[in-house]
């Protein structure tokens, strides 16, 4: 047995010593860089520089801010959205199923600045597709990229139209693994399809639903293409800067290694613990 | 309590027909099995008087009226399935109150109902764990638990043990059957185990690709069925089934040699419409009804190949000279030593080459 898996490590190295160097050391890396001060040279071991300057910094909090913000409202909505989108999926009724599918998923294989572009351009205030739209049914124009609430609607919306398909698909995989006979039962005993909807199909999918939402949460901590295409480096004026953008921005163009570090880890603590708090708030109950 | 009549029913699935106009007369409180090979039917029939599977031709009427077109719900009826389809998210409690409780029924007779199948079928001191927490036999008793909150004129059972081992399932057969006089409801139930059969119904039907072979009372169909399909179908070991022809008649009926055996004949009282000398027929011989040499009809000698001790009595696996199977049950203590035997027939059906009954 202990000959079998020495072959196999054997086997892994070339992985395992891929895997140490560019993920294992980086995250320890990354780690003792935000204990040092990074603007000097050489650079200095200073704990309190970095991680005194982030409980301080308004640019710190203005970027958390924006980022719960959006976390807070574009998730669930996104989820309802992809609960939506799965029940029509799964419905009996629907024709060319399979088209709806690859709908559905398509946005998450499109290119990010393709995307991007396409949004900016659907966006714009003078030939923009959606104020025309907006203006044919009578609304007021809006000035999606200049004013700050539009421009974080307008990158909730971008989210959530990449990654509404994705969830949906998944949710529709845990769907179809509700057993037909349960519905069946249920139809029998007079349960009608809204109240097996809420009352099976919900209760059911909640281990899914949660590994959708906790997946959303960590890639929305992490939000960056959006705000740096389609609005412009979190613009206006910072107005839709998120965490991810800051890192980026003390990182690669000041050259901060230090205190993107401690950015970095900070939005990866504030994942893990909103997680963490969500599977305890959705356990299951002994 | 309701009557189920089948008339004419039919399914078709696209182009592709799998039941043929069955016409099935299911009688006030009694207890009828659908039993056949695997794919005949039996659950697709189910599921339509159920409500569902929709009703491709012919009618189905409960207690009386036509239900084509009624929901399911509004039938009168309730259905154990084989898979117990309890809800996994709900307690035992909840599994059994649910449709009650979401059509707004009274809470306290929602209760008293519950109460009540809980004690019929002695789950009451499971009720507050989960399905997954619950062996298969009880997972069984509270999908019939299920279906008796109901209080329905007609339960359909789709083979409710299938999932249960050996020794379960004679027990869960002897509950079902008690529930049954308890009850006194119509009930019909489907299973692919004609021991199963045997012992619940009062009456079965037989049903292969689609088609009704036989109805009647299990014994009836012991020992009259129609044609060699019921016949290999009904009983435990299967009947034998040896080629022979006919030879002429006598003053007792029609003389029947068996293939390869020129002193092997049998005399059946046939009908008039008795076959001519010389056609083919096949005789069917239940293996207990092989007697001692000169018992009977007429003896035949056959080679043992293996044999089975069960105790009291014994199967015997031999061949006849025309090399045919036969398996003949004896008392253990009249199995012989030697590698050959010599029995005879008792009791005997003939077919006709289709497998038509010759009576
Ligand atoms: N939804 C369906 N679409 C097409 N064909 C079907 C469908 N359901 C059943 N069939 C076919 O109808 C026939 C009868 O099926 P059914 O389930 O009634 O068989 P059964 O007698 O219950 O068999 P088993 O003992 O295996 O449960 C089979 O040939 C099956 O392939
Ligand atoms: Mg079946």
């Amino acid at each position: 047995m202990r000959n079998r898996n020495a072959t196999a490590y054997r086997f892994l190295t070339p992985y395992l010593l891929i895997f140490a160097i560019f993920w294992v050391w980086p995250i320890i890396s990354s780690f003792l860089i935000s204990f040092q001060a990074t603007r000097t040279v050489p650079w200095r071991f200073a704990p309190g520089f970095n991680w005194g300057r982030l409980i301080g910094d308004p640019a710190f909090f203005n970027a958390l801010k924006n980022t719960l913000l959006i976390l807070v409202i574009q998730v669930p909505v996104m989820i309802a959205l992809a609960m939506v989108m799965a029940v029509l999926l799964n419905s009996p009724l629907l024709k060319a199923r399979g088209l709806y599918r690859f709908a559905f998923f398509a946005p998450v294989v499109v290119g990010e600045v393709a995307y991007s572009a396409v949004f900016r351009l659907m966006f714009s205030l003078d030939f923009g597709v959606v104020d025309k739209l907006l203006n044919s049914i009578g609304l007021p124009k809006v000035d999606w990229f200049s004013n700050v609430t539009p421009a974080m609607a307008l990158i909730m919306i971008a989210v959530t139209w990449r990654w509404a398909g994705y969830n949906a698909i998944i949710l529709l995989a845990g769907m179809q693994s509700i057993p037909e006979d349960v519905y069946e039962a249920a139809t029998l005993d007079r349960v009608s399809k809204l109240k097996q909807f809420f009352y099976i199909t919900l209760p059911l999918l909640k281990p899914v639903i949660v590994f959708c939402a906790v997946l959303s949460i960590i890639g929305t901590m992490q939000l960056f293409t959006e705000p740096f295409l389609i609005t412009e480096r979190g613009g206006p004026g910072g107005g839709t800067e998120t965490l991810g953008l800051l890192l980026y921005r003390q990182g690669f163009r000041s050259l901060n290694f230090g205190y993107a570090s401690a950015v970095a880890y900070t939005m990866a603590a504030l994942a893990i613990a909103i997680t963490l708090v969500q599977l305890w708030l959705t356990r299951e109950p002994k | 309590m309701a009557t189920v009549t089948l008339t004419n029913v039919a399914k078709r699935f696209g182009a592709f027909e799998v039941v043929h106009g069955a016409n099935i007369d299911i009688a006030d409180g009694e207890f009828v099995v659908f039993v056949g090979p695997s794919g005949c039917g039996k659950s697709t029939l189910l599921r339509m008087i159920a409500g569902l599977e929709d009703i491709s031709g012919g009618k189905i009427a409960i207690g009386g009226k036509v239900v084509n077109d009624i929901e399911p719900a509004d039938r009168g009826i309730a259905m154990v399935f084989q898979s117990y389809a309890l809800y996994p998210h709900m307690s035992v409690e909840q599994n059994l109150s649910f449709g009650l409780r979401m059509t707004g029924n009274p809470k306290a007779d929602t209760d008293r109902r519950v109460k009540r199948a809980a004690e019929i079928l002695r789950i009451s001191e499971l009720m507050d764990r989960r399905p997954k927490k619950l062996s298969g036999g009880q997972r069984q008793r509270v999908a019939i638990g299920r279906a008796i909150v109901r209080e329905p004129q007609v339960f359909l059972f789709d083979e409710p043990l299938s999932n249960l081992d050996a020794e379960l399932r004679v027990q869960m057969r002897v509950e079902i059957s008690r529930l049954h006089k308890e009850l006194g409801a119509t009930m019909v139930y489907v299973t692919h185990d004609q021991t199963e059969a045997m012992t619940l119904a009062d009456r079965i039907v037989v049903l292969r690709g689609g088609h009704v072979e036989q109805i009647g009372r299990p014994l009836d169909l012991y020992d009259n069925p129609d044609n060699m399909f019921v016949a290999g179908f009904v009983g435990s070991p299967k009947m034998n089934f040896i080629k022979a022809h006919i030879v002429g008649r006598d003053a007792r009926g029609v003389v029947v040699e068996l293939a390869g055996e020129e002193k092997t004949r049998i005399t059946q009282p046939l009908a008039e419409t008795a076959p001519e000398p010389g056609s083919k027929v096949i005789v069917g011989v239940r293996p207990e009804h092989f007697g001692g040499a000169g018992e009977g009809d007429a003896d035949l000698t056959v080679a043992i190949d293996v044999v089975e001790h069960l105790g009291g009595t014994s199967f015997l696996y031999a061949r006849t000279a025309n090399g045919e199977d036969v398996v003949i049950q004896r008392d253990a203590a009249k199995v012989p030593d030697t590698s050959e035997i010599t029995v005879s027939i008792r009791k005997s059906y003939l077919f006709d080459e289709k497998g038509l009954r010759l009576r």
